[in-house]
This record gives structure tokens, C-alpha cells and sequence, in this order.
């Protein structure tokens, strides 16, 4: 992951470019309650070196402050508090003291030089208890790619306080019909930039990401059968992945992306199968499991948790990797289906039923606790952010079915509006 | 395809007329979808449970509304498939909430068809397995796969050869009827007739 962050690419144009000043591996300071120990940093605007006047300087500053006052780990210090603190000129003791009155427990402190249609942006972040450099960056780009230049940043401060990456360069696939018919789309995470990836006028169904980004595996019914297909968004390139009888459904990439783990089988039986990306024979893990259908991996590529109707109605099970040592995850809800394994291996969101409506659960692999996130109407396919901190769902609470995400204190927002739009799937990065 | 659930108002107006129907048999269907090339040789029959699937019943002669009686021969049949699918002559299977077993009255109707079916044996059809929405997509479409399955393996069950009886699952992407509630929801849980060849 670090490596892909070093070395940014939005969708086809990887023009963000530059190395850190000193490499920074591990975590500075594990967060691990989100939304309780948020870590305050100080922002303030990066002057211009003189003699330079670069573009693009309020976007990258705005867009920086605005995706770390997005995220549950960093929180950046009011301006109107910022505004309080009076620098000390060659007194770095005595301003760090000053910011830390205002709150603040480290400063992002930096440049902005403009090279023709680049800007370059040098930055230092200092902790201001032992005034340590805890990381420094300097990122280069065209003007038009401030916005970028200021998500990569975010997206190295999240996984400094993390180690995960931020969210902010992340994209959301999903299925809308807003055109007419069920196309796959994607969109930023914040719902903006929406770009249809289809055109079959068929049903497309259930995209998932390789975990690079580089693929979309889904479903559809362009060739009559419902088949599965995988997609390579930035080029349109489209292929056959499996042709297998049944409903070839629900591909679920393993975590080093060489296999997907999908749903088929003929003569009415659906069946967890896996096959290589590469193209193979696929191999079928599950059998006489009722309908056994939307696999998902654990992180460590180890398990893989499914819905089964083995015991009546649909329930989570867990099986080996090789589809040996099943067992029944769920049995307090009355449906489960839709697991979706979270980055941190322990937990698993799910769709329960309460009430004869949808609501998103989670259950605690650790705990073996299950807790509901109950919301108006109907709530299903939870997706994880890439870092698991939040999560991405679709809800007709408004009406039409639309994807809302949740803030880190699973306060959601809708960020779909037209047509109706499902089945997000959450990717760090397109390659 | 336009999805009928793309327009607001448009649910209230299909689930209106489709009601009258009784049958999921009058949607209209813009690209019919290919057979399944997939179509195993061989019919198995889907173990449901409490269903005893080599069952040997009586051939019953159902006069039905969409069983035109008296002897239709294959050439007396409309030329055109889609209005020999408008006719009727094939009815559609209804299955209970979240269900894949064949209810008695399914049976009844699978059996009419399977007579029909026997008596133009150039006749060649696609069942569609439809869901009604309350189930996440994934698992209606394998909900649908195994109501299409159940129907043909009743329908082999009875004597159709099984290489004349495509499958397909559309799960709960192509309701017939749109509303929120029971009024029309049955009315999706189906096993959707398609006469492919005549």
C-alpha cells in the first residue's frame, strides 16, 4: 500500500510525482478509537517561496483541510483559533508552545513553489511535545492537479496515524439506472465525478474491486446468461471470466488478487466456486449447502465468509480457503446475507432483517457480538471504506434506493441522487 | 432495457394494469434473451425438501383459460412468437415468499403446460425464475434459478424432454409488477414461461 501511495495515479493520468524526504514505515501514533482521540493538527497556509507564484495554492490548502476534517483521526485546528497563535521567529520552542495552546499537537508546516504549469509543495510535520520531524513530503504536479496533490497528502497523514490509507483517492463503484438501464458507475467517495463505466443496456449486477484497483469483476446479462465478466476501467477492457451454468454472481477478489471466489451451478444449485484471475479451471468449494451465494474474503486470504441457506434461511457461514471446516457465523438474526469482511480481519458487516426491514449488522469475530445499525426504511449492501473506518450503504429511506456513506460515528450521508443506485464497492485507489 | 422502477410513476401505472392479468405472462419483453447454450442434456431434479421429486402423477387434462381446449396442432399455431407468447398457451408457476417448492397449484398448472407441451413437441421454451424485491439482488438471483430449475424438473418429471426446457434467472431485476407491498409482490415470485421455438 505505501508503495502505491509514493506513486499516485487517478484513474489513467499519473501525473502526481516525488519522493519523501525521509521515509516514514510505521505508524507514529496508533489510533484506535476513531472519533474519540482525534489528533489535532495545525494548518497553516503554506507561503509561496519568493519569486514564485504558484497556482492552485487555495485549492490544495482548502482540499487538504477539508479531507482531514473529514477524517475520525485528524482533526485540524479552527482557523479562528490558528488565527491566535503569533509565531516566534527563530524560536521554534516557543511557537510550538503557542500551538499547542490552541490545541494543536503537531503542525504541517510547508512551501509552495510554482514551476510553470507545476507546483511543487514541500511539507514537514512537527510534533510539537518533542518537536521531532514525524514526516516530511514533497509532492509535485500540474496546477490542475491540486486537488490531487492535496488527497495524496491526506491519504499519508491518515496512514501516519493509521497505517491504513486514507480514503481520499478512493473510488466507489456501483450499479445505477440512471441511464435507463443497470450500468456500472463509479464515483469518488464524496459522491462527486460520477463516470458511467458501461453502456451494455443489459443488467449489470454486483462489481468488485481486485484490490489494486485495477479491475472490476461483475455480473451480466449482456450475453443473454447471466456470466461474470472483469472490466479494467481506465481502458474500457472488457472479458469473459466465467461462463459457468447458474448465476455467476458475487465475485469477490482474493486479497493478493489472483483468484475470485463467485457464486454459479447448474440445474438450479448455486454453489461458492473460486478461480484464477488469469483464466482456469474453477473449482467448486461448497456443495449441497442449499443456496450458498456472496462470498467474501477475510484480509488474510485465510477464510472466506458466505450466505448459505443450509439451515432454511440465508445465514452467514465461514469455510477454509479451500472450502473445508464450514460453520454457521449467525444464527440470533432471522436472514443474513451480504457479508463483507472489514480490513481489520474482525469485523463482519452484514444485511440482518429487523422488523420486515433491512438493516445493516456487524458482528465482532472476536466477541462472536453482533450489533445492529438500525436506520429509516430498508438498509443493505454494507461496503467498507478502504481503511474500515466507515462504511458505504444503499438505503430507500429517501425514497428511490441511493448509497449513503456514514461519518466515522456511523452518521450517514447520501451521496447518490439520481435514479436508483446500489451495490457500492469501495476501492483506495484506481490504477 | 428501461428498468420500470426508473420512473416513479410508472410503478403505480404497471402495478394497475398488471394486477388484472393474474399472470406474469404480459409483460413485454424488448430483447429476448438467447437460450441459455448452457441448457444441461439432462434434467435433475431440484431436492426440495418434503418433495418427492420421482413422483409419477396421472397426466391431468386441465382446461384452463390459457389452454385453448380441444387439439391445437403445431400448424394452427400463431406464426409469430411473440403473439404464440401473448396467447397463453404456457401459464406461469407462482411460488411462496422466499420459496423454491413447487405449491399445489403450481403443480396443476405445470401440468397443464406439460400436456401442452407434449402435444407440440417442436415447442421449445426458456423459464425465467423471478423473485419479488425482499431479498438482497444476489440471493434472488439464485432464488430465481432454482424456481426456473424446479419448474423444469417438474415439468421432466412429467414426461417434457428436458433439452427442450432452457433456464435463466432474472432474480428481482425484472419485476412485472411494481408496489410495495403483497398486492403485487406474488405476482413476481414465478417461473416465467418464454415459448423460444415453435
Amino acid at each position: 500500500m505505501r508503495q502505491r501511495l509514493l506513486f499516485p495515479c487517478v484513474l489513467s493520468f499519473a501525473v502526481v510525482s516525488g519522493l519523501p524526504l525521509s521515509a516514514q514505515e510505521e505508524v507514529y501514533l496508533k489510533v484506535t478509537s476513531p472519533g474519540l482521540t482525534r489528533v489535532m493538527i495545525a494548518l497553516p497556509a503554506f507561503p509561496s517561496r519568493p519569486g514564485t507564484d504558484p497556482g492552485g495554492a487555495s485549492t490544495l490548502l482548502a482540499t487538504l483541510r477539508k479531507d482531514l476534517d473529514e477524517t475520525a483521526v485528524v482533526g485540524v485546528v479552527p482557523e479562528e483559533n490558528a488565527r491566535l497563535v503569533v509565531v516566534a521567529p527563530g524560536n521554534p520552542p516557543l511557537t510550538y508552545q503557542r500551538w499547542r495552546a490552541v490545541g494543536a499537537q503537531f503542525l504541517l508546516d510547508g512551501s509552495l513553489a510554482g514551476a510553470g504549469n507545476q507546483i511543487v509543495l514541500e511539507v514537514r510535520l512537527f510534533d510539537l511535545t518533542s518537536g521531532e520531524i514525524a514526516y516530511s513530503r514533497r509532492l509535485q504536479g500540474a496546477v490542475n492537479l491540486a486537488p490531487t496533490i492535496a488527497h495524496t497528502l491526506a491519504n499519508e497523514l491518515v496512514h501516519l496515524f493509521t497505517g491504513r490509507p486514507g480514503p481520499f483517492l478512493s473510488r466507489i463503484a456501483f450499479v445505477s439506472d440512471r441511464s435507463g438501464s443497470k450500468e456500472l458507475w463509479v464515483m469518488r467517495w464524496d459522491g462527486s465525478e460520477a463516470q458511467q463505466l458501461t453502456s451494455h443496456r443489459s443488467i449489470a449486477l454486483s462489481p468488485a474491486w481486485s484490490p489494486d484497483g485495477e479491475w472490476l469483476a461483475f455480473t451480466s446479462f449482456l450475453r443473454g446468461n447471466p456470466q461474470l465478466f472483469i472490466l479494467r476501467p481506465t481502458e474500457g477492457y472488457l472479458k469473459p471470466f466465467s461462463t459457468l451454468p447458474g448465476v455467476n454472481s458475487s465475485p469477490s477478489f482474493s486479497p493478493d488478487g489472483k483468484e475470485i471466489a463467485f457464486a454459479a451451478g447448474e440445474d438450479g444449485t448455486t454453489d461458492i466456486w473460486l478461480a484464477p484471475v488469469q483464466g482456469g479451471t474453477p473449482e467448486r468449494l461448497t456443495r449441497k449447502l442449499g443456496i450458498s451465494t456472496q462470498p467474501s474474503w477475510s484480509p488474510s486470504g485465510r477464510q472466506i465468509v458466505f450466505t448459505s441457506t443450509a439451515g432454511g434461511s440465508p445465514q452467514l457461514y465461514v469455510m477454509d480457503a479451500e472450502g473445508t471446516n464450514v460453520r454457521r457465523l449467525t444464527f440470533e438474526d432471522k436472514f443474513a446475507d451480504e457479508a463483507t469482511w472489514a480490513p481489520d480481519g474482525v469485523r463482519i458487516a452484514y444485511t440482518t432483517l429487523i422488523e420486515g426491514l433491512f438493516q445493516i449488522a456487524i458482528l465482532d469475530m472476536r466477541t462472536n457480538t453482533r450489533s445492529v445499525v438500525a436506520g429509516p426504511g430498508n438498509n443493505e449492501s454494507p461496503c467498507w471504506s478502504p481503511d474500515g473506518t466507515v462504511l458505504a450503504f444503499v438505503s430507500n429511506r429517501t425514497g428511490a434506493k441511493q448509497i449513503f456513506v456514514t461519518d466515522p460515528l456511523g452518521r450517514p450521508t447520501q451521496i447518490t441522487n439520481e435514479g436508483n443506485n446500489v451495490q457500492p464497492a469501495w476501492v483506495a485507489q484506481v490504477q | 432495457m428501461s428498468s420500470p422502477w426508473s420512473n416513479k410513476l410508472v410503478p403505480f401505472a404497471l402495478c394497475a394494469s398488471v394486477a388484472f392479468t393474474l399472470s406474469c405472462a404480459h409483460r413485454k419483453t424488448v430483447v429476448a434473451p438467447e437460450p441459455p447454450s448452457e441448457a444441461p442434456a439432462q434434467a435433475t431434479a431440484i431436492p426440495a425438501p418434503g418433495e418427492g421429486t420421482t413422483e409419477v402423477r396421472p397426466e391431468p387434462r386441465v382446461a384452463t383459460a390459457g389452454h385453448p381446449e380441444g387439439g391445437v396442432t403445431a400448424t394452427e399455431l400463431p406464426a409469430n412468437l411473440e403473439e404464440l407468447n401473448k396467447a397463453g398457451y404456457v401459464k406461469d408457476a407462482f411460488f411462496d415468499t422466499n420459496k423454491s417448492e413447487l405449491r399445489s397449484d403450481s403443480r396443476d398448472s405445470l401440468a397443464a403446460d406439460a400436456a401442452w407441451l407434449k402435444e407440440h413437441p417442436s415447442v421449445r421454451i426458456l423459464i425465467e425464475g423471478h423473485c419479488d424485491e425482499r431479498n438482497t439482488e444476489e440471493y434472488n438471483l439464485a432464488l430465481g434459478w432454482r424456481r426456473a430449475n424446479a419448474a423444469k424438473a417438474y415439468l421432466a418429471s412429467l414426461g417434457v424432454a428436458a433439452d427442450r426446457i432452457a433456464t435463466i434467472s432474472y432474480g428481482e431485476e425484472r419485476p412485472f409488477a411494481m408496489c410495495q407491498n403483497e398486492s403485487c409482490w406474488w405476482q413476481n415470485r414465478c417461473a416465467h414461461f418464454v415459448i423460444t421455438a415453435r
